[in-house]
């Protein structure tokens, strides 16, 4: 056991630092106020991704065989550490190579694999998560939308249904979409579904996270076809489970709250604020942070042992739940005049980032949920 | 970054965990708050584990280790300052007692055989004699007697060693109730496991399942960052390690007091050989507030301040 940085590691961050003060507009904090689903930003997604991808730096943790280099789990989490604090101008991409990207490797066919990871290295391509339903958010056993064979042609499924919360869905070209494909409660099946699909409706929802970030997708008879499926027919759990469990510690959110706290006592120091109680508040806040960081990097350190158990996972979650809460408190409490200004657009970032910690990759209480099974045992 | 134990790590806690294993089971009847046992403090020296920290291959992780396995055990053992602060004073055996302010009440002092006493930066280093202390009873579960003087042979540490022995001290605090907080909640999940109420173990209701699962998240953090903290040796982590546990204790003893009942009133019950060992460490050192004023301040650096409103309109007037 040990907790230091190597100095590649060291070497990495500094070089990534240094591309993106080469590479990130002069406005860039602004645009990144924005949701990482809108317009402004998965445009420059497409610009920056690519740049990203020459450097190597994209999808560097993937298999050398496709496309990777070599790099770890923990350089792919440097990397993610220094864009999400930067505002992550990887826009929606971070979900293909976070989780979308390996759970593909992980299940996906040659075929698959080869068309998806390739497009995903260029840097160029939107994917949006089709697991949200009015009947299924954090009870994802609960979804209705159906992927039914086709009598005429065993290969085909027609999927009928209706999506919500679905960030990134108006910009997406493909879905990873789950649709049951039996009577059970547990018979689901994940596809690569290309949202150009006939039968598509995407509807945005103006949400507080931003434009871009919370769509319906309505599917009415939309063909999806069998090489299309990522895994066997009715074995969609476990590749969910699989995903998930990348998800969930994909995006490295103390970093951002750090950021935004340091941002926040700087404010206070230069207004000779910064009294022993905001100093307490400060501190306390900052520990959550790094206890934060230390379950996620508890959970990273598993990965690259092989992967990682749900239940370290969802803990990892929690903690940063807690931790985005208390930079966002500790902002309104001391610094109310940055989340009501656009004096600090980062704070904004932040905070519009954060109101949805406690629900994407399922509710901060289903992390509880799972913790109590999986780890302490309670209720089994 | 490695969480993985290594070998020589995986078997130095072995090894311990052997001695520990005659201290693991809460003493058999009733008895009185102090955890402290004077068997298990002989052997602990007499096994030489206290010194492990001066050992050629390990250092203050191995400690910290150590320290928080040991405090996981309901059976309490001063080990926390002589493992990590004694090797730097030269403190080879026996009890290391750390008095964070004279005329307090401070932990081990009668059991003693040096003691380092914190006055603002200076650090003294001392004997402790008869006279120099009296014992005192109360509601914690460490032995407790207060400091009446300073020793006769008392000397100061220089600056460099003093702020080191601080260090350490803090970072032996946090992995201390790292330890305990594992060994409360630990002993809480069994108990939730076994008490029926309304026809089912009361860790079915998911009212409880979440608070126990908001404390495991705490207990593993706390030991996490207690072990980053002695693993850098660093000022600024072991205050933040201190602050996080000190911080979040307070939740996790109400938890687990809640869901014992009334069985977590009882001396025969030993959840308070932990908790009450925890709420002398939650005020230790300081608090929360000197940690965090020690993280602020190795943190945030004081910036220049911006011209007042106030120097402005005077100089207006």
């Amino acid at each position: 056991m040990e907790f230091g940085w190597t100095e590649e590691q060291d070497a990495l961050r500094a070089r990534l630092k240094a591309f993106l003060a080469a590479n990130l507009p002069d406005d860039w904090e602004t645009t990144a106020s924005l949701s990482p689903g809108s317009q402004a930003v998965t445009d420059f997604s497409k610009v920056f991704c690519p740049k990203l991808a020459e450097e190597g730096l994209l999808a560097s943790h993937w298999p050398r065989e496709h496309g990777g280099n070599g790099a770890t789990a923990w350089d792919h989490f440097v990397i993610g550490e220094v864009l999400w604090e930067a505002g992550e101008p990887r826009g929606p991409q971070y979900y293909n190579v976070n989780w979308i990207g390996p759970t593909i490797l992980a299940y996906g066919s040659e075929e698959q694999k080869a068309l998806h990871l390739s497009r995903m290295l260029k840097g160029d391509v939107i994917w949006c998560q089709g697991f949200s339903e009015p009947s299924g958010g954090s009870d994802l056993g609960g979804i209705r939308t159906k992927a039914e064979k086709t009598e005429e042609d065993g290969n085909r499924y027609l999927v009928n249904g209706q999506k919500i919360w679905t960030s990134y869905a108006r910009l997406a070209e493909f879905c990873f979409l789950v649709a049951k494909t039996g009577p059970a409660r547990r018979d689901v099946s994940v596809f690569l579904l290309p949202m150009d699909r006939p039968g598509i409706t995407v509807r945005p929802i103006a949400s507080v996270v931003g434009d871009g970030d919370l769509h319906e997708v309505f599917f009415d008879d939309v063909e999806v076809f069998e090489h299309e499926r990522l895994g066997a027919e009715g074995k969609g759990w476990e590749v969910i489970r699989y995903s998930l469990d990348y998800e969930r510690v994909g995006i490295p959110r103390y970093a951002l709250a750090l950021r935004t706290l340091n941002r926040a006592v700087a404010e206070l120091q230069d207004e000779d604020c910064f009294v022993p109680e905001a100093e307490l508040a400060a501190a306390t806040a900052l520990t959550a942070c790094e206890a934060a960081r230390m379950l996620v990097y508890e959970t990273v350190d598993k990965r690259m042992r092989g992967r990682p158990d749900t239940g370290s996972a969802s803990m990892a979650r929690y903690a940063v739940v807690c931790a985005e809460r208390a930079v966002a408190d500790f902002v309104l409490d001391w610094t109310p005049h940055l989340f009501t200004s656009n004096d600090a657009p980062m704070v904004a970032t932040h905070h519009k980032r954060a109101i949805a910690a406690g629900l994407a990759a399922g509710a901060a209480e289903i992390q509880l949920n799972l913790v109590a099974r999986d780890v302490l045992g309670l209720g089994v | 970054m490695d969480f993985t134990l290594s070998d020589d790590q995986q078997v130095l806690l072995t090894a311990f965990d052997g001695l520990l294993d005659n201290y693991r089971t809460p003493p058999h009847g009733i008895h009185g708050y102090v955890a402290w046992d004077a068997a298990f403090q002989n052997e602990l020296d007499a096994s030489g584990f206290a010194e492990i920290a001066a050992q050629e291959g390990y250092g203050s992780l191995e400690a910290a280790m150590l320290v928080e396995a040991a405090a996981s055990c309901p059976v309490g053992v001063e080990a926390a300052a002589s493992m990590l602060v004694g090797p730097l004073i030269g403190h080879t055996s026996g009890v290391l007692a750390l008095a964070w302010q004279i005329g307090r009440p401070v932990r081990y002092l009668a059991q003693a055989q040096r003691l380092c006493i914190f006055d603002h930066d200076a650090v003294l280093v001392a004997t402790p004699a008869p006279g120099d202390w009296e014992e005192m009873s109360g509601v914690s579960a460490y032995p407790m007697a207060r400091l009446l003087r300073v020793p006769a042979d008392a000397c100061r540490l220089p600056d460099d060693l003093a702020e080191a022995v601080r260090r350490r001290a803090i970072i032996g605090l946090a992995a201390e109730a790292a330890g305990l907080v594992r060994g409360a909640h630990e002993h809480t999940v069994r108990y939730v496991k076994e008490r029926q109420q309304f026809g089912q173990p009361l860790g079915h209701f998911q009212a409880i399942q979440h608070r126990l699962a908001e404390d495991a998240q705490i207990v593993q953090a706390a030991r996490l960052m207690a072990f980053r903290a002695a693993h850098a040796d660093c000022s600024r982590q072991a205050a933040i390690a201190a602050l996080y546990v000190q911080d979040a204790m307070r939740k996790l003893i109400h938890d687990c007091h809640q869901f014992s009942g009334a069985m977590g009133l009882t001396l025969e019950f030993p959840l308070h050989l932990w908790t009450y060992r925890l709420k002398v460490l939650q005020g230790e050192a300081g608090g929360r507030a000197a940690q965090a004023h020690s993280v602020a301040s190795a943190t945030w650096p004081k910036q220049k301040s911006k011209p007042q409103l106030a120097t402005v309109l005077e100089r207006t007037i």
